[in-house]
């Protein structure tokens, strides 16, 4: 038996349908999953990364059991998803962020003790368990408040206990930190690298891409429905055109400067871009497969200017998703 | 069961003001208020031949308050069972409901529990209204009025279920709630006997279980009506069973239908 989630060639379509005159008519179905094959190991994260609209959050609904896939397979420690739904919903939860998933007129409390009876928690294990959870995501003291009284933070960091409420083996994380204040996605992303390491499989969707170079061992990059990448996020990013970005700011504008760096621009084949920063000084930013900060440094000396500011960004795995995901790469 | 019990009797006693009440108890009231005032002042306290023929007795106000408040339970029962899983869905909660390894049928069995003991007080409170107003109800058969009682359960749960997995596919409540409650208000005997109906509405009416736990309630309540109650009853059984059944299997692909059109959104 094959631990972890498994996806074989899963494929998700959804029926479409348009007005044409006075009727709706059928036309041909829209793929959100195309062939997707992944693996989600116990221990540790992995990320599923994509532009909006790739496929993640259907994914995610395949993998939870609440969608049936329309080909492939889909297994949790080699049960079926389809076939042996409500074992797989007993080891897996999903916590999604912007999405309600609680109940507004009971308290927190009063939700972790519900959700907690629908998962089977035995009474004495629960009442611990909903301490265990309020405590962990700092709701004891709001926990006899209603929901509806909750800020947005609050109810998210709510919906994070809901979702632990079973102890699940697996986790499906999407954009878990939506809308959480700075030291709580923190606390969150402690936690979810806690999880990790004591034995649950965490898939996590972000749009955080820190958060995901953070946190997963493993990504895999899709784009509708398909998969065009994976590897570690070092290795993702790796694998596109390297782009250094080398952005200083000069103490006043000089216009032989300008006409240097535009000219070392254009030798290069460089992107370049030039504003002013808040104080009014000149700004230039340098785009390019190479680090060219030698280049620009010595341009600028050789004329005489004073940099009163310098960084060099190197290529990231946002350059990675949108360089892999660009349709005109992915057709080539 | 007893989970979701619980937290509906939490979310009732939280969200809906006593106004609320006073409201759901309204059509009852005005339906017997209507009905005592043309008994008395037009038809002079008489009914007709056609309607001691139809009902084996002449108590009207009898007949009507009942069927009222009959009428009140079944569309406050239908209003809570039928619509619990809409009101998820609307909610953002239905998800979190389906990722649950909990089954449909005690979450539905724990929806009618909580139900009951709401609809049962207001039911109660629109009788004790009836009676402030002058109407004198006989003392019913205890039995037969235990086997109405569970009849009337039966059938309406029977009919919620399939109900609502046709709100979910659909989408909405109201158009679908409505159609039905004016289908039964026309079609089930509540305040007139189904044999003034056309032949056709009759059938209609034969189809659905409330008519035939009505016909069991009838036997229990009005004086004079020689019926036997438990024929009914059985036809009553097995047709609120068999809607049920119907229900609970469409139920998860309706589930399933508005799990698409949320993702698709």
């Amino acid at each position: 038996m094959s631990t972890g989630i498994v996806t074989t060639d899963l494929r998700k379509t959804f029926p479409a349908r348009r007005w044409q005159g006075w009727r709706r008519r059928h036309v041909a179905p829209v793929a959100a999953v195309d062939g997707l094959s992944l693996r989600v190991p116990p221990g540790q994260v992995t990320g599923l990364l994509g532009l909006n609209g790739a496929g993640k959050t259907t994914t995610i609904r395949i993998l939870s059991t609440l969608l049936r896939p329309t080909g492939g397979t889909v297994t949790v420690d080699g049960l079926d998803v389809v076939d042996h739904a409500r074992e797989v919903r007993r080891r897996i939860n999903v916590i999604s962020g912007g999405e309600r998933m609680v109940y507004d007129r009971l308290t927190a409390r009063e939700n972790l003790w519900y959700f907690g009876q629908l998962y089977d928690v035995p009474r004495a294990r629960l009442r611990t368990r909903v301490g265990e959870l309020l405590d962990l995501v700092g709701l004891t003291e709001a926990a006899q408040l209603p929901v509806e009284r909750y800020s947005r933070g609050m109810r998210q960091r709510l919906v994070i206990a809901r979702g632990l409420i079973n102890d699940p083996a697996y986790l499906l994380l999407d954009e878990p930190t939506l809308g959480l204040d700075a030291p709580i996605a923190h606390q969150l992303r402690a936690l979810i690298a806690q999880l990790a390491a004591d034995g649950v499989g965490v898939l996590l969707t972000s749009h955080y891409l820190a958060e995901v170079e953070q946190l997963c061992r493993h990504v895999y990059l899709i784009a509708r429905g398909s998969l065009v990448a994976q590897g570690s996020p070092a290795q993702l990013a790796g694998q596109t055109v390297r782009r250094h970005t080398v952005r200083l700011v000069l103490s006043v504008a000089d216009p032989a400067v300008t006409a240097a760096l535009r000219a070392l621009a254009a030798r290069h084949d460089a992107e370049l871009i030039v504003d002013v920063d808040d104080g009014g000084r000149p700004r230039f930013a340098l785009r390019h497969p190479e680090d060219l900060v030698g280049v620009v440094v010595t341009a600028v000396v050789q004329r005489g200017a004073t940099i009163v500011g310098l960084t060099v960004t190197p290529p990231t795995l946002e350059d990675a998703i949108l360089t892999l995901t660009d349709p005109a790469v992915m057709a080539r | 069961m007893g989970a979701t019990f619980v937290r509906n009797w939490r979310i009732t006693l939280r969200a809906y003001p006593w106004t609320y009440f006073v409201g759901t108890l309204a059509t009852g009231v005005l339906t017997i208020g209507v009905s005592l005032l043309a008994y008395r002042a037009i038809g002079g306290g008489r009914v007709g031949a056609s309607f001691t023929a139809a009902t084996g007795s002449a108590d009207y106000l009898g007949y009507v308050t009942v069927g009222a408040a009959a009428l009140t339970f079944v569309t406050r029962m239908v209003l809570w069972v039928a619509k619990a899983q809409i009101t998820e869905y609307r909610e953002g909660t239905l998800e979190s409901q389906l990722l649950t390894p909990a089954r449909r049928l005690p979450y539905l069995v724990g929806v009618t529990a909580q139900a009951l003991s709401t609809t049962a007080v207001e039911v109660t409170v629109l009788v004790a209204v009836a009676s402030a107003l002058g109407v004198r109800l006989s003392v019913p058969d205890p039995l037969v009025l235990l086997a109405a009682m569970v009849a009337a359960t039966v059938a309406v749960v029977g009919m919620s279920v399939p109900l609502s997995a046709l709100m979910l596919a659909a989408g909405e409540a109201h158009i679908t709630q409505n159609t039905l409650f004016t289908a039964m208000a026309l079609l089930c005997g509540f305040t007139f006997p189904t044999s003034y109906l056309p032949a056709a509405a009759r059938w209609l009416g034969e189809a659905l279980p409330v008519t035939w736990a009505l016909r069991v309630l009838r036997a229990a309540t009005l004086p004079g009506a020689d019926v036997d109650p438990w024929p009914a009853f059985a036809v009553c059984l097995v047709l609120g069973g068999a809607y049920l059944l119907v229900g609970l299997s469409i139920l998860p692909p309706a589930e399933r239908r508005a799990l698409h059109r949320s993702a698709r959104a």
